[in-house]
């Protein structure tokens, strides 16, 4: 995902290169945490890496893609039509790469439960390049143009008159507004309903959830629709913020995403969120400040540091090893 | 694999590469580089399959093989080392050593971090490491305005380095053949399978399974885990030092592209396809993993075409499957994983014997009580005479809390030699914490714990062992995936000496070690009741069976204290009468110390000399007994006032 941000412009201030910069990992860091999400809570209730996700997340960039294409968006949509269809779309997409990741499960990793906890981590490797193989034959090896669906402002120049060179837009608004409200839901989901419940008795310990009646097969069902939904969700914000699609794409993604993941403590789902905001943040910084091509490094290396201190990340549980 | 069956596989190795020559078939170059991948995959395995620990960034270490090559073969210009190119043949050492000493690096994290933590621990140096050779081809450092370096190179950048220079032997075409390839590639490989196969049967071998199949019981029975996981990292990482090296003098050319993630993906796969754990299954999954990448893939488009032309389906004569290669690899990934979980090469993780028959359920050993007669005699030459009756462990004041809960509130108890204590109290009363505590698995937050005169806290589980504490645990922890007589081996792992070049080439001090070793092993089974149980795995063996095999493993250990946590538990009368026995023998005979924890009243009562009761952490009771049995305090808060009517007590709370 590198490279795609917005580039400051050459005659900012320091301190606005800063914001624009910090605006910059605000929203990146907002994707990596939806795709965070997924992997956190797959992790956290059968402890799997699940390695297709990041594709899941690239795939939602195509499908929605194909849902505008469909309704016959081509270009900025605007009034009744951009309250009505881009719900919509959200919706749709959403619900594909739900199906999409619950199929994926149920083929891939089900069959594999009382198995080495290896195998259904070579069967995710697996998956995902049949998913980019599949994208590729789809869309071709070249990068897609995602049309500029929704409209884009310059909000303290057009709205406010202020004489700024940071560039605040509308789509950076539809970023923190489309992801802030998931949350929010998914939080509620998880603590308030009685399926929530159930996955997180089920995280913390299978057999015993099992014992008191909750059908675990269903949770981890809902588990991957919830996580595939976020991923979808993810992809189509990608693809209207960035306006552009590359089939390998998910492996980047998906690799920072997860790294959030482990940063923020597996398992947590606001370690994910935080995880997400922090190598947003991180990654935009060292893009501006050190070099775009340290930033990977960069961001491993403060991950070891972190865990070295923190073995179970910013936000994880410590857990006594009991005898 | 019968001596016929080797030799002839050995005469089709040899004979390959003129074979191919003779029928033109110049597959020589890609078997050699085949080859590599497959030294590589072995590599790994002592990381992932033997020690169990993930690694998603394995590639790292082949890439510091190739580049320790590269640029002291080759040097790239503008480094300093420039000029001076070593021989391949100093080179490759070389390589191997930097790489082990990255695997100490890259595993020294590991001492604090678990699971899949270190995964991706591992995988963040697997991207750091090309990232940082790229990046390092082109080193400007600016300081105000002046510039100590400007535009060094070196490694190479993006643009890898070019030429490598070639191995030199006298009359050895290696400039313009590929057979010696071949045959270098094949004696590097041999040298490391027959040093891995070693590595695997030895102390150290048993080590690292004993950590893949539960890192805290292996730390109670006397294995360290931290120098253990980081010899798993440096050897695993020398392998792949040797292979990187012949890569890059292969090739003669490196660039950072053949390192990045997806090559330590493909190299757990070919692991995990072919059964982590076992040589001839990662062998047999890289073969499979190399073949299907450069010839199934390529050569099925001809044959598709082939099929649409004779049968006149036009859509078939024009396909192109090499645009579907990451499908069907993929596709292949999860169908071998569906249909063989546990990897092509089985579920047996150490084939020793017989492959068939390894995962039946083995059938109950009748219960025979213990003789005498049966207590080996080494164990007895350990024991000593009773002298005196100083406590052997004494703890004073031991407290722990866990947030607002105190599990230990300023315990004492002193275990005298010789003696067996009971350790009662309800359930939470913290009875396994205090096992924990003094095992050096939690530390207390106050008091003394003092063992044949020395102090005990701070100390590292596996030391405790060491000097003499073996325990075993309320729910069995043995390694399950283990056999019985490597269990009770691991036992042993404190008291054997052998290194790793021992382990390797196998001195007459080391045969005679192991062989020892073994017998001793085979007289605790027999002397415990599991004579002639030695290759069935652990986890098919029955449940007395196991608990009797946990006590037999802390033996092992030659401990002066045996710490039992509920050993009778689950366990039919006769074999709690025979374990009983058991215990009491050990005592009689060894003089052993014995601290049991026991919900069984009529086993504890019956051979406890003395008896500590626990209520919330605090130790309400002590005595004989007889005076436990009568006290008031114990009665109110465990045996429960019907307790004295019921003679056996059979019915105490468990």
């Amino acid at each position: 995902m590198g490279g795609l941000h917005q580039a400051p412009h050459f005659h900012m201030t320091g301190w606005e290169i800063l914001v624009q910069q910090t605006i910059n990992g605000l929203t990146r860091g907002a994707v990596f945490a939806l795709i965070a999400l997924g992997y956190t809570m797959v992790y956290g209730i059968i402890e799997l890496i699940n390695f297709a996700h990041g594709d899941v997340f690239m795939l939602g960039l195509f499908i929605s893609l194909a849902w505008f294409a469909l309704l016959g968006v081509t270009g900025v949509l605007t009034g009744w039509k951009l309250l009505t269809l881009l719900p919509l779309v959200f919706v749709l997409t959403m619900l594909t790469t739900a199906a999409l990741n619950v199929a994926i499960d149920r083929i891939a990793y089900r069959p594999l439960r009382r198995s080495p906890r290896l195998a259904p981590l070579i069967t995710a490797i697996g998956v995902s390049f049949m998913l980019e193989n599949v994208a590729l034959l789809w869309k071709g090896p070249a990068p897609i143009a995602y049309p500029d669906v929704f409209p884009s402002v310059d909000i303290l120049r057009e709205w406010f008159g202020i004489d700024s060179a940071i560039f605040l837009t509308t789509k950076d608004i539809l970023v923190i507004g489309t992801t802030i409200p998931l949350m929010i839901g998914l939080h509620y989901f998880v603590t308030r309903t009685r399926w929530g419940k159930a996955m997180r008795a089920t995280a913390q310990d299978r057999e015993t959830a099992q014992a008191m009646g909750i059908d675990v097969e269903r949770t981890i069902l809902i588990t991957f629709f919830v996580g595939g939904a976020l991923a979808g969700a993810a992809g189509l914000i990608q693809g209207m913020y960035y306006n552009i699609g590359m089939w390998w794409m998910g492996y980047q993604a998906g690799l920072r995403a997860f790294t959030a993941a482990v940063l923020g403590g597996i398992g947590s789902m606001s370690g994910a969120a935080l995880g997400g905001l922090v190598i947003g943040f991180l990654s935009a910084w060292s893009d501006q400040y050190i070099s775009a091509r340290w930033t990977n490094a960069i961001v491993f290396s403060i991950l070891i540091v972190v865990l070295v201190f923190r073995p179970r990340g910013l936000l994880g549980e410590a857990s006594a090893d009991k005898a | 694999m019968t001596a016929l069956a080797r030799i002839a596989l050995v005469l089709a190795l040899l004979a390959y590469p003129f074979v191919d020559r003779v029928l033109g078939l110049q597959t020589v170059h890609a078997v050699s580089d085949g080859m590599i991948y497959m030294l590589l995959a072995l590599g790994l395995n002592i990381v992932v399959g033997y020690a169990g620990l993930l690694d998603l960034g394995y590639a790292a270490f082949f890439a510091i093989g190739a580049y320790a090559m590269g640029l002291l073969n080759s040097p790239v210009l503008g480094s300093p080392l420039y000029g001076h190119a070593w021989s391949f043949w100093v080179c490759i050492w070389v390589a191997a050593a930097v790489s082990a000493l990255l695997g100490l690096v890259i595993g020294a994290p590991t001492l604090r971090v678990r699971g899949d933590y270190l995964a991706i621990i591992t995988l963040g140096f697997g991207e750091i490491i090309p990232v940082a050779i790229r990046n390092l081809g082109d080193v400007t450092i600016e300081i105000g305005g002046w510039r100590p370096i400007e535009r060094l190179n070196l490694t190479g950048g993006e643009n890898g380095v070019n030429p490598v220079g070639r191995p030199h032997l006298p009359g050895v075409p290696f400039e313009t053949d590929p057979i010696p390839w071949y045959f270098l590639i094949l004696v590097i490989g041999a040298l490391s399978v027959w040093a891995m196969s070693r590595l695997r049967d030895s102390r150290l071998g048993r080590a690292w399974m004993a950590i893949r199949e539960d890192e805290t019981a292996a730390d109670c029975t006397g294995v360290n885990p931290v120098s253990t996981k980081l010899l798993a990292f440096a050897l695993g990482a020398s392998f792949s030092g040797f292979a990187g090296s012949v890569y890059a003098a292969k090739l003669q050319a490196i660039t950072p592209g053949a390192f990045e993630f997806q090559v330590s993906i493909m190299l757990l796969c070919m692991v995990v396809l072919g059964g982590a754990g076992s040589i001839r299954g990662v062998i047999l999954g890289a073969m499979l993993i190399t073949i299907f990448d450069r010839v199934v893939l390529s050569q099925t488009t001809f044959l598709v075409r082939a099929i649409g032309r004779a049968s006149g389906i036009s859509a078939l004569t024009t396909i192109d499957l090499t645009l579907w290669r990451w499908f069907f690899f993929g596709l292949g990934l999860v169908l071998v994983m569906l249909l063989r979980p546990q990897g092509l090469a089985g579920r047996r993780v150490r084939p020793v014997a017989a492959e068939t028959d390894d995962d039946a359920v083995v059938p109950e050993t009748p219960a025979v009580t213990p003789r005498k007669e049966a207590i080996p005699a080494w164990l007895r030459a350990r024991a000593g005479g009773v002298d005196g009756n100083e406590a052997v462990l004494d703890v004073r004041g031991l407290t722990k809390a866990f947030g607002g809960v105190m599990a230990l509130n300023a315990v004492d108890l002193a275990v005298p030699r010789g003696a067996i204590i009971g350790l009662i109290g309800p359930n939470g009363a913290g009875k396994t914490t205090f096992f924990n505590v003094v095992t050096g698995l939690i530390r207390p937050d106050e008091g003394h714990i003092t063992f044949a005169g020395t102090s005990l806290v701070g100390l590292r589980p596996n030391a405790i062992v060491a000097r003499g504490i073996a325990r075993t645990f309320q729910s069995i922890r043995l390694f399950p995936l283990m056999s019985v007589l490597d269990n009770v081996l691991v036992g042993e792992h404190c008291r054997l000496a052998s290194t790793v070049p021992g382990a390797v080439f196998r001195p007459p001090s080391v045969i005679a070690e192991e062989r020892r070793a073994r017998e001793r092993a085979r007289e605790l089974l027999a002397f415990v009741g599991l004579a002639g149980k030695d290759d069935d795995l652990a986890r098919n063996l029955p449940y007395g069976d196991q608990r009797r095999l946990e006590i037999a493993r802390a033996l092992a250990t030659e401990p002066r204290l045996l710490l039992l946590d509920e050993p009778t538990a689950g366990m039919n009368p006769r074999e709690t009468d025979t374990l009983t026995d058991l215990i009491g023998l050990l005592r009689r005979e060894l003089s052993l110390s014995i601290l049991l924890i026991e919900h069984d009243m009529e086993v504890v009562m019956g051979i406890s000399d003395r008896v500590s009761v626990l209520d919330y952490g605090t130790r309400i009771a002590e005595g004989t007994p007889a005076e436990i049995q009568r006290h008031p305090r114990v009665i109110e808060a465990y045996l429960g006032t019907g307790y004295e009517a019921e003679a056996a007590g059979r019915n105490a709370p468990r």
